[in-house]
């Protein structure tokens, strides 16, 4: 570990170019190191807190994903203009995977990180480029960062809607510009593999035209709004199956290609410790096609994944649930897969990048957010 | 019945689920399923690809309940899993959806109880009819079982509604007229879009990889030729000996187990041309094209040009080893072969000229599976060598284990002399993706719920394989099949193979 603040700040990277020379090199007689790296993982965090929260997810990923991550945080506020480092080796006692550098800019300094990072990026490989926290698609940092990345990535469960539906209409301006991705939206893919698959079966997919009632469940109190996860698969499915909004008097509602409304109830779960607030804790829909009625659900089993050897809480169970005109309604359980923090962005960074879904989707799940929807 | 797809599946990324459909195996109790085919299935519910509407049913002669038949299951799943310990949650999910039908599979009672079985676990499991028939069986019962589900009615020949498809298992016969016996078999009971042959070396990562790698760089594509390219080495190495399975490695030897199916099928996918699309039938096409091309190994070459081999004893990984012909159920005599290398060449525009040098054998120095890509040399030599020479790039795509692809190429050694050096750029799946990659079978069991045959092999691939190998065993027979000459275990097969190369002027890499 290693701490730097000499000014001039072109020293303090030098010092950092040196100590990640030094991570890769062989001592005499000592066998040789070889070295993997596969991408570089910008990390923008707003106060050094959040960075060092962060430093664990991101050892997580470089952990099975070989990279040169940098984490920045920064203090505007501050009198004096500095530039902090320092460089450490992520692995295990034997071998070295990955390199992590920590920035620190405050005051002044804060002007030149982009700078800064641009000096330390490795050529030739992807960039990703996380930003924790507000997106200002003005801030000459992020513009500056931008331009290196061909992904960038934030968390609509700890920002807004608002700063996804903005950076998504910035990219939408200019092809050349990065592929946005949501950690809440990737938290939601299971949901949406999960929901598709209650029209997988020839038999079911005219049901999908003629949803009449859904219901969303969410882990938190009562009166409290609905968050990313919900408002998102809800946009999603809107705008997959067709679905208007409309409003009667200055009520949100949903309607069909053909003119049939959804009923859409929101209702909270009491959340269990260990799952993240506002989390999507099911789903249910009917729909009545030909006469034949047909249910589907899927329940999140709160916290059970908290049971299981080696997962996180945020592995639970969900119960899929299929009833439709035969003699035993259809059930799969199957496990959301641990959502913490390295594994869902290692998720993230496995994805192919541009998301028109996700573009689509933000737009209905902000309308659903400006209008306050609450849980029931 | 015209099906519009599925809205929510717009755009969805991530794996499609494989079909509803019950997976019906016959030879149940037999260890491919046990140590591959339950472990599959289980890693593939735990992945989220397997549908809702989805069971297994065992078929076998030995008699068991469902319970029974579950546990043994259990068993095969904790044991040989990538992923342990087994969820105990999701695990209970999944056996509720596996059965036992015991029967002989000669016996039509047999099938008219595995009908009645079937259509309780559509109303039990919603499978709706689709059926997936998996013969983990030796060839020799594919004929009662094919017959069987004919007679019972249990398969559908419809291209609409309820499918039905079988997989099989290799060997796919011994040569090329009992290939076109098996494949004639086959097709009296289900049409060529229903057969799914498998060659689990097609769904190894690396090997699907080799297509991305050719199709999607544009920076190896135009070296790929016999402009660039010297010569092309296929090894496919393992150290294990015949593993108890004597009786049947004397009836087969290397050439039939390994060369026959997985060393013509990386040769081919080294040697085709782009195809179309990556539909089956296109990628197909190409490969048969390639087999088509092979210059056919005329009797009076073989000897020049193919080299076999037994193991000795000798010491492999430092443990010391029986020769073959002490193995369990093997002749003292045995002529059988436990290793092969042949120079092949491909009579095309793309390869004229390049040989194609491939081997297969037990009780090698080292397990290793690779398709190694030599480049010609500069044409002329700027730099002084210490060892009097540049030595050429190779490409080299690693197979098994610590799959991956190196790059050799020459660089300077730092300091104030030009002093030359080989260097490699090495990509390694595991590095750089993690090691946790789906098992073959995974890969291909869900192919086949899907309908995808791309990696499987074609019945006109499997028959021109055949073709063009029966050609080398012709000249064996016609010669008398002389014993071949002994390696010992541990080594990188006979000098013999040495000489193939060396009177080209090359040599074999020892990967």
């Amino acid at each position: 570990m290693i701490g730097l603040s000499t000014p001039p700040m072109s020293s303090v990277l030098s010092i950092i170019e040196q100590r990640l020379r030094e991570l890769w090199r062989s001592e005499p007689g000592q066998p040789a190191r070889s070295r993997v790296c596969t991408m570089n993982l910008i990390v923008v965090t707003g106060s050094s807190d959040v960075a060092d929260h962060y430093v664990t997810v991101v050892d997580e990923v470089t952990r099975g994903t070989p990279a040169r991550a940098i984490l920045v945080s920064m203090d505007p506020g501050a009198a004096e203009n500095l530039l902090d480092g320092d460089v450490t080796a992520v692995g295990g006692d034997v071998a070295t995977f990955s390199e992590r550098v920590r920035l620190h800019a405050s005051g002044g300094a804060c002007a030149r990180v982009g700078s800064a990072v641009e000096a330390l990026l490795v050529p030739e490989i992807p960039t990703t480029l996380v930003w924790l926290g507000r997106v200002h698609v003005d801030d000459p940092l992020f513009i500056e960062l931008a331009e290196y990345a061909e992904r960038i990535v934030l968390d609509t469960d700890y920002t807004s809607l608002s700063s996804l539906l903005s950076l998504a209409r910035w990219a939408r301006a200019d092809l050349r510009r990065p592929a946005i991705a949501d950690l809440a939206w990737t938290r939601i893919a299971i949901w949406q593999e999960l929901c598709a698959r209650f029209f997988d079966d020839p038999h079911m997919r005219e049901h999908a035209s003629t949803i009449s009632k859904l219901s969303i469940d969410q882990a938190s109190e009562t009166g409290a709004r609905l968050g990313s996860e919900g408002a998102l698969l809800i946009g999603w499915l809107a705008t997959r199956l067709g679905w208007k909004i409309e409003r009667l008097g200055g009520a949100l509602r949903f309607k069909r290609p053909d003119g049939g409304k959804i009923v859409l109830t929101l209702r909270a779960i009491q959340r269990r410790e260990g799952v993240a607030p506002l989390a999507l804790a099911g789903i249910r829909f009917e729909s009545t096609h030909d006469g034949k009625l047909a249910k589907g659900e899927i329940v999140r089993e709160l916290a059970s994944g908290a049971a299981v050897h080696a997962a996180t809480p945020d592995a639970d169970v969900l119960k899929w649930k299929l009833d439709v005109d035969l003699p035993a309604a259809t059930e799969q359980v199957v496990r959301m897969g641990a959502n913490k923090g390295g594994r869902l962005l290692e998720r993230v960074l496995h994805r192919p990048g541009p998301d028109a879904a996700l573009a689509e989707a933000v737009v209905i799940a902000e309308e659903l957010n400006d209008d306050g929807v609450v849980c029931v | 019945m015209s099906v519009t797809p599925n809205p929510l599946r717009s755009g969805l990324e991530g794996d499609r689920t494989g079909d509803a459909c019950a997976v019906v195996i016959f030879g149940a109790s037999g260890d491919l399923t046990k140590r591959k085919l339950m472990p599959a299935l289980y890693n593939l519910a735990i992945s989220r690809v397997l549908p809702g509407s989805f069971a297994v049913v065992g078929v076998s002669r030995k008699p068991l309940a469902n319970e029974a038949f579950r546990g043994e299951m259990r068993e095969g799943v904790s044991t040989f899993s990538r992923r342990k310990p087994i969820d105990g949650t999701l695990w209970g999910d999944f056996e509720k959806g596996i059965s036992y039908a015991p029967g002989e599979f000669g016996d039509p009672a047999t099938y008219e109880g595995l009908r009645t079985h079937l259509e309780a676990v559509d109303k039990e499991r919603g499978t709706r009819g689709n059926r997936l028939f998996y013969l983990a069986v030796p060839p020799s019962e594919f004929g009662p079982i094919l017959r069987g589900l004919r007679q019972a009615g249990l398969v559908s020949d419809s291209a609409e509604g309820p499918w039905t498809r079988v997989v099989v298992e290799k060997p796919f016969g011994h040569d090329l007229p009992s290939a076109r016996g098996l494949n004639d078999m086959i097709a009296a009971t289900f049409r060529e879009e229903q057969v799914f042959r498998i060659d689990h070396y097609l769904g190894k990562e690396t090997v699907q990889n080799l297509l991305v790698f050719r199709f999607a760089n544009s920076l190896f594509e135009p070296l790929w030729n016999r402009e660039h390219v010297d010569h092309v080495q296929i090894t496919v190495a393992e150290e294990i000996g015949v593993e108890g399975r004597g009786k049947f490695y004397e009836q087969t030897g290397v050439t039939k187990d390994i060369v026959e199916n997985h060393l013509m099928q990386l040769l081919c996918l080294t040697a085709m041309e782009p195809p179309i699309s990556l539909s089956a039938d296109a990628v197909r096409d190409e490969k048969v094209k390639v087999l088509r091309s092979l210059r056919p190994m005329e009797r009076r070459v073989v000897a020049e040009n193919v080299v076999r081999g037994q193991y000795g004893r000798g010491f492999v990984r430092a443990d010391e080893v029986p020769s073959y012909r002490e193995e369990p159920d093997v002749a003292k005599d045995s002529r059988v072969d436990t290793y092969v290398a042949m120079k092949v060449k491909v009579d095309n525009w793309r390869w004229g000229g390049v040989p194609f040098y491939i081997r297969a054998g037990k009780r090698m120095a080292r397990r290793v599976t690779e398709i190694a890509v030599t480049f010609k040399q500069v044409p002329h030599t700027l730099f002084r060598s210490p060892d009097g020479g540049i030595t050429p790039n190779v490409l080299a795509v690693r197979v098994q284990p610590d799959e991956g692809i190196a790059l050799r190429f020459i660089s300077k050694e730092p300091g104030q002399h030009t002093i030359l050096r080989d260097v490699a750029m090495d990509f390694r799946y595991g590095s750089s993706f993690g090691s946790n990659t789906p098992e073959a079978y995974e890969r291909l069991l869900l192919d086949a719920m899907r309908g995808d045959a791309t990696l499987f092999t074609r019945r006109d691939e499997v028959e021109e394989q055949w073709a063009w190998m029966d050609h080398v065993f012709d000249a064996w027979r016609a010669s008398g099949v002389t014993p071949p000459p002994v390696y010992p275990s541990g080594s990188w097969g006979p000098e013999a193979a040495d000489d193939l190369l060396a009177k080209d002027g090359r040599r074999w890499r020892k990967p």
